[in-house]
């Protein structure tokens, strides 16, 4: 089997769901010599971004993403003990994710974290209607690098404007990406207020945080 | 030098485009739908004649006499006296002066009564209040008057609810857990929903206006049919307008049926035979207008949906066209031309029986 | 405002300025389809489905029929009385209507 026909089986077992046919694909896949980092990004991670995918058109629904995020977890775990520890322990990035005060939209915010946990970033969801200093608190307790802010309301839309002056005023711009979504929420206003990027769909920002931050 | 047009983006920003540019977008938009939906695409001719309607050197365009369609109302007078930062003007005025001036003033085809948090769940505790509108309403108006309001099943998990947050259950990989607070919620959504029409119709309601079904995905809309059919039994002669959320029914418990048919993944031209079946009189099919594309693009794609939608429904479809959907811009003001446009649009050529 | 009033001037029946909220009241009785509302209320008006959103035609038809008019017109049934004359015109029953006859009787 070659190593793209390898990828691909992995990818089609994180599609299916279901953890023991992602187990046996990475168990084959370590057997033959692929590399962990590899078989991670190339066959689990790809996969998981067609569930995404899926989940988006309508073919896949939230529990068959769990699923496919547990099988996942499953299958890296696996592979840890193969892999230096740091490399183990290393994730693509650490996000705090959560909707803006005043705004008690949840689900939209909920399956972005759920997708960018899936694609092996650590994500921290502090919820919705969350006060805007509990952004820069739970930023400096995880020394994150990246904030997703959710707003589905006009009205609360200028919070994510005031996390961002909050981050210079606190001197955490630099180190901090901002990532903006939410119905009202374009990239045009993600240009206005200096947000680093603008996503349209939970799969879009498993993308964006990529490009940023790897 | 050629010719451009001046259009809209998805939200709102004025920009200009050539007629090949035009065609090409709303050729791209209808085919993304049709890929989705695994629907038709339009036709070459009705590719021109939406780009006719676009291109007009008008700031307004209009539907051809004999076309024109009822024009139904959803947030009730909230665009009146509404003035919580929303797309309502903040005049002062009591809900029966806002219905008035809808039918008299605006001279709108159908009128609804809501309440200004304008979910069904808060309508419990101030019911008295909103039966004596009613009746004082159903007094004065003649344009059928309905009951509007969200069925919004966010409101029933912490901490709004009872139920556990599914979302937050997910993501402990509480799977089984996170679908049986789904269940939980529908039904409780359902038996409220019921509850408080069977107050409003006793006050003289002409029936009721579900509006955003499946904004908590796909267990909001099991509860709404549920409410439907129940209501359809016990008022033969209730009207009942089942208007959508989006245009995809988000799968977030997955294995809901209705009719034996699943909730989850559905588009707009599957959802509108199971309102049916439940027994609503009219339909109110969504699709979402993406902010970061043409009006071509986002037009060519709504109709492309609508115009499946109407076709396979039993039943009226009413084209929910408001901010952000329908080929509209995401814009609390939405430009006239942009709207008008997108009317003419959805009347023409997706076929719809009203708005 | 704009939005729906620009509905209002681009596509819609003009209400009861016109014959909207009766086309609308077949749709949401009998889910009839827009063609099949018109042609019912057409009939029933004795009209052509043109003249339903036709101002000029509508407003004297409407005053004739006691089934409201847009303007202020002392005298002429409004509100529950004018439904009611709707009630007779397309033979179909209104809750409220219902309700009224009912604390009456």
């Amino acid at each position: 089997m070659s190593k793209e026909e390898m990828f691909k089986e992995l990818s089609d077992a994180i599609v299916s769901c279901k953890k023991d046919a992602v187990v046996a694909s990475v168990e084959k896949a370590r057997n033959e010599g692929i590399p962990p980092a590899e078989i991670i990004e190339k066959g689990l991670a790809a996969g998981m971004n067609e569930v995404g995918i899926l989940f988006e058109r309508g073919k896949l629904f939230l529990p068959h993403v769990m699923m496919a995020a547990g099988a996942m977890e499953a299958g890296v775990s696996l592979l840890e003990a193969d892999m230096p520890k740091e490399e183990a322990s290393k994730k693509l990035g650490v996000v705090v994710n959560g909707t803006v005060e005043g705004d008690v939209h949840d689900i939209g915010k909920s399956i972005v974290s759920t997708m960018l946990q899936s694609s092996g970033f650590e994500v921290h969801d502090i919820g919705r209607d969350v006060p805007l200093q509990d952004f820069i608190d739970k930023i400096k307790e995880t020394n994150a690098n990246m904030v997703g802010m959710s707003a589905l309301m006009t009205t609360t839309l200028p919070g994510q404007k005031e996390v961002i002056e909050m981050l210079r005023e606190q001197g955490l711009r630099d180190q901090v990406k901002v990532m903006v979504g939410g119905a009202p929420a374009t990239q045009a206003w993600a240009d206005k207020i200096g947000a680093d990027c603008y996503a349209e769909n939970a799969s879009e920002a498993v993308a964006r945080a990529k490009e940023l931050l790897l | 030098m050629t010719t451009e047009y001046a259009l809209r983006m998805g939200d709102g920003k004025r920009i200009f485009l050539t007629k090949e540019q035009i065609i090409a977008d709303l050729e791209d938009g209808s085919a993304d739908a049709a890929d989705l939906g695994e629907i038709q695409a339009l036709s070459g001719d009705e590719i021109d004649k939406l780009a006719e309607i676009l291109m007009t050197p008008s700031r307004m365009v209009g539907v051809e006499p004999g076309k024109e369609v009822p024009v139904t109302h959803d947030i009730g007078t909230i665009r009146i006296d509404g003035d919580q930062g929303n797309s309502g003007v903040g005049i002062p005025s009591s809900r029966l002066i806002g219905s008035m001036m809808h039918e008299r003033a605006f001279g709108a085809d159908t009128m609804e009564l809501g309440h200004i948090d304008y979910s069904f769940k808060p309508v419990k505790p101030v019911i008295a209040q909103e039966m004596q509108t009613m009746e004082v309403c159903q007094q004065n108006m003649i344009v059928p008057l309905l009951y509007g309001a969200m069925p919004n099943m966010g409101l029933y998990y912490t901490p709004d609810g009872p139920f556990e947050n599914p979302g937050d259950l997910m993501k402990s990989f509480k799977i089984k857990e996170a679908q049986e607070s789904m269940e939980h919620a529908a039904e409780h959504l359902t038996r409220d929903m019921v509850w408080i029409m069977q107050r409003l119709m006793s006050s003289g309601a002409d029936g009721v206006n579900f509006d955003t079904i499946g904004a908590a995905g796909d267990g909001d809309f099991f509860a709404s049919l549920h409410a439907i059919e129940s209501l359809r039994k016990q008022y033969p002669d209730i009207y009942i307008e089942a208007g959508m959320a989006g245009e995809l029914l988000l799968g977030l418990h997955g294995e809901m049926e209705y009719d034996g048919t699943t909730l989850a993944g559905l588009w707009p031209h599957q959802q509108a035979p199971l309102a049916a079946k439940a027994g609503a009189n009219i339909f109110g099919p969504v699709v979402n207008t993406n902010t970061s594309r043409t009006s071509p693009w986002n037009l060519g794609r709504a109709v492309t949906f609508i115009k499946a939608a109407v076709e396979a429904s039993p039943i009226p479809c009413h084209v929910n066209m408001g901010m952000g959907v329908g080929g509209i811009p995401m814009f609390e003001t939405p430009t006239i031309d942009a709207v008008s446009r997108a009317s003419k649009a959805m009347v023409e050529i997706a076929g719809v029986d009203g708005i | 405002m704009g939005m729906p009033i620009s509905h209002i001037m681009t596509s819609g029946m003009s209400g009861i300025r016109a014959a909207g909220d009766l086309v609308a009241r077949m749709q949401l009785s009998k889910n009839m389809r827009i063609a099949d509302a018109k042609d019912y209320v057409a009939k029933k008006l004795e009209v052509s489905t043109l003249d339903l959103s036709d101002e000029y035609v509508m407003r004297e038809l409407r005053d004739d029929l006691g089934i409201g008019v847009i303007t202020s017109v002392a005298g002429a049934p409004k509100g529950i009385a004018a439904k009611m004359n709707i009630e007779k015109l397309l033979d179909i029953k209104i809750n409220c209507c219902e309700k009224f006859r009912n604390q009456v009787d």
